[in-house]
């Protein structure tokens, strides 16, 4: 059993514009990743040993912050979601467009301030790099408020996005066409869909620490069925913590959730694997993340759990038996976290999404 | 002493000062006169000048430190914005965050003070400041502004507690110097009276029970003039006449039909509460809506927090309007200090007092404008910088309050705002 054992950092990708939100491996050579700015950067990562890659394109459009991004199966196409309300989809591979311009050192360093001692810090001489410029080829406009969650199938047919108004909405990927919606009790924040496509797990919730009705725990979640757009499955009432983080294995034998979503600092970040078709839980994953976790990857081998979290680790799982395998990264208390992870189609990359500015890229063998 | 002093006499056992020698006394309901435990230090000159105004507040107290930069001061394109977008309101000029589209159409009622630079950044100093208008670090039995309001405003006919408190509160300094008859009545944090309030006994044994309680005290008090006894028996008529006036409180049948309005949530329901509280009578509410404390994930906890805040704060004053109340009723939104314009590494904001936004509606304020001003990124304030005093002042002259009213705990004076704060004028009807 692989125990990743040489998993190190190879890249730093340094972007300190404003905090990275999200990242995803474009086939085995490339990484994109979004900030709460609005940009999306693609670096390639095929680069002489010893240099850092420098990013060679912006996805230019979105006007607030990315939440997600994925890439599909074939590699074609990157799919964001933002908090302007929009689905975009980006041409991964072609090189097409605009010359530009990032500066990749000019956002505000986000430490915590208390008191009245204040003043924001100089800007330093901006790290430019020049970029080629792309536009989205589509825009999906299905949904009126954040578009936080998203997801798709092995095989790239199915695309399934989420709302703060608690609106999901499957799509027909290639297509970019609506094929059902419904409507959950909260927002609609955390997403996983069966690798038949058949079933979304959703998880929902409002972040209100002070619950502002009796008997309203503001969470929830529920496996849909996508043909009728009706739950089949309710957890709602079993689950003690909102889920901030879901994913179905490719095999489709596991479904893996992850306590976060900010309801609180002492929230703790555990991960579960749950039986894909009832939701009972199988198995706890322990030791737990500090303060939540952020996102969960299932490795190409089919044997191992990825975890994210706020505690500026990724936990390595072991499907098996629910063994910890190791830790990447050095644990913090307060500190930025860890918000995204993606694993390369050949699982020999890891990148990571680091809210201190900077995307970190592992070779995990 | 003994309970028939009248307005204007004193009694030696009371004489802890000169000074203390002008005190007064209130006639209750019942026609009894009882000791007004704040007067035994309030000059007879001032409450000469307590004039009845009839005019009522009803505070909106966001706990934990609101962001003034993703509500009401919002810095589109500038490091501190964070993912909120600015809307239009019905006065040109004038935005506020997306999330508060319901208020959008009363920003013609609102004075939003974008220039507050207050001193107390942390919590419970900070609601102190904010409630009191002076530091905690003073050590002195301040009084909150419910009871300053309840002393100046209250209708002495009325059955009802003349300071009243939903939710969680600003702070707990209570009267303070003003005395036991301007405590706080804490509700429920849905707005519900507390169960004691709901006797098992008809109306008619709960009078008999009243008399032969009034009789009895009489007789006892007439042989133990001490102030505790006063006290005491100040409580005793207050819960006596709440219990006269509760169905004031019952608003569970109308309810029903606002709930819809205002959000079916704690916050709403005592903001719909507040506004029967007010139509009776009652000058001072403040309802506390808790949560907004985002060190971490601010903008959710914020998103959270709004979406309870919007429909409750938009029907209460479209209620207060419909009912011809808003002019007399000035309705303030506030927060022990507002929220730093930088974003921390934990998606967060921290505790910020050097710029920051309270709004202030009806009661005669001039509304659909701005008053003072940030720097374009918020971290200081621009232009015209309001201080706690300041903010104090514009409230109390709104109420017809003066806000240099002098108080004393017994030789020691105390006003109800600092030396120096005054209040602004451009927010004045």
């Amino acid at each position: 059993m692989n125990n990743f054992a040489d998993a190190k950092v190879i890249h730093t990708l340094p972007w300190n514009s404003d905090a990275i939100t999200t990242v995803a491996l474009i086939g085995n050579d490339r990484v994109a990743a979004g900030n709460k700015r609005g940009d999306i950067l693609v670096w390639n990562l095929s680069v002489p040993d010893g240099k850092t890659p420098d990013p060679v394109r912006r996805l230019a459009g979105h006007t607030n912050e990315i939440n997600r991004i994925l890439v599909t199966p074939d590699g074609k196409t990157l799919i964001s979601v933002s908090s302007d309300h929009t689905v975009r989809y980006w041409d991964a591979q072609g090189d097409q467009g605009e010359p530009g311009t990032v500066v990749l050192n000019d956002g505000i360093p986000r430490g915590g301030v208390i008191g009245l001692k204040i003043k924001l810090p100089e800007i330093p001489p901006p790290i430019e790099v020049k970029v080629v410029v792309q536009k989205p080829i589509r825009e999906l406009s299905g949904h009126e408020d954040w578009v936080a969650s998203l997801t798709q199938t092995p095989d790239g047919k199915t695309l399934v996005t989420g709302d703060d108004k608690g609106i999901v909405i499957v799509w027909d990927l290639p297509a970019g066409k609506e094929l059902r919606r419904w409507q959950t009790k909260y927002w609609a924040r955390a997403l996983g869909v069966s690798p038949d496509g058949k079933t979304v797990a959703a998880s929902e919730y409002v972040v209100l620490r002070h619950p502002e009705k009796e008997k309203e725990s503001y969470r929830g979640f529920r496996l849909w069925d996508v043909e009728t757009g009706e739950p089949k499955v309710d957890l709602s009432k079993d689950i003690k913590e909102t889920m901030g983080a879901v994913a179905y294995s490719a095999d489709g034998k596991w479904l893996a959730v992850g306590v976060g979503g900010g309801m609180g600092p002492e929230q703790k970040g555990t991960v579960t694997l749950l039986d894909p078709e009832t939701g009972e839980k199988v198995r706890e994953l322990t030791p737990h993340h500090e303060l939540g976790a952020t996102d969960l990857a299932f490795h190409p081998d089919g044997k191992h759990l990825f975890s994210a979290g706020r505690d500026q680790h990724v936990k390595i799982w072991q499907l098996e038996d629910g063994k910890h395998v190791r830790n990447l990264g050095e644990p913090k208390k307060r500190g930025d976290w860890i918000s995204s992870i993606s694993i390369s189609p050949d699982g020999r990359l890891l990148a990571a999404a680091d809210g201190a500015g900077q995307v970190l890229v592992y070779s995990l063998t | 002493m003994n309970i028939d002093l009248q307005p204007g006499t004193c009694h030696p056992q009371h004489h802890l000062s000169r000074r203390s020698l002008l005190k007064g006394v209130v006639t209750t309901a019942s026609g009894m006169a009882v000791a007004n435990w704040g007067a035994l230090f309030n000059s007879q000159t001032i409450a000469a000048e307590a004039k009845r105004t009839g005019k009522r507040c009803i505070m909106l107290y966001m706990e934990g430190g609101v962001s003034q930069i993703d509500t009401f001061d919002m810095k589109p394109g500038r490091p501190s914005a964070g993912p909120y977008r600015p809307i239009k309101t019905n006065v040109g000029g004038i935005e506020v965050c997306e999330y508060l589209p319901q208020m959008a159409p009363h920003a013609d009622k609102l004075a939003i003070i974008r220039s507050m630079k207050t001193q107390s950044v942390d919590h419970g100093i900070g609601g102190y400041h904010m409630m009191t208008c002076y530091p905690a670090s003073e050590k002195f039995p301040h009084a909150e502004i419910g009871a300053m309001i309840a002393k100046y405003c209250e209708n002495p006919e009325s059955d009802l507690p003349s300071f009243i408190k939903m939710g969680i509160a600003g702070c707990n300094a209570g009267s303070g110097y003003l005395g036991p008859k301007y405590e706080p009545f804490q509700l429920g944090t849905d707005g519900q009276l507390p169960s004691f309030a709901n006797p098992g006994v008809s109306q008619e044994v709960q009078d008999r029970r009243g008399e032969l309680l009034k009789f009895i005290e009489a007789q006892h008090a007439k042989q133990r003039p001490a102030r505790p006894f006063a006290s005491h028996r100040e409580a005793e008529l207050r819960t006596i006449r709440l219990m006269r006036a509760r169905q004031a409180f019952d608003v569970g049948a109308e309810w029903e039909k606002a709930k819809d309005r205002y959000g079916d949530t704690r916050f709403g329901r005592g903001c719909f509460t507040a506004v029967k509280l007010v139509e009776a009578g009652v000058p001072f509410i403040e309802i506390g809506q808790a949560g907004y404390d985002s060190h971490n994930d601010n903008f959710t906890v914020h998103k959270g927090c709004l979406s309870i805040l919007d429909p409750a704060w938009s029907s209460l004053l479209k209620d207060l309007e419909d009912r011809g109340l808003l002019e007399d009723t000035l309705v303030v939104w506030t927060s022990e200090f507002g929220r730093t314009p930088l974003i921390n590494s934990q998606a967060g904001r921290d505790h910020y007092g050097r710029a920051w936004t309270v709004v202030l509606a009806g009661g005669g304020i001039r509304g659909g404008q701005h008053y003072g001003a940030s720097d374009p990124d918020g971290v200081e304030v621009a232009d015209n910088p309001v201080n706690e005093g300041d903010y104090f002042a514009t409230i109390y002259k709104t109420l017809g309050i003066d806000h240099r009213a002098e108080h004393y705990l017994g030789s020691r004076p105390i006003w109800a705002t600092p030396e120096g704060s005054k209040p602004i004028k451009e927010l004045l009807g």
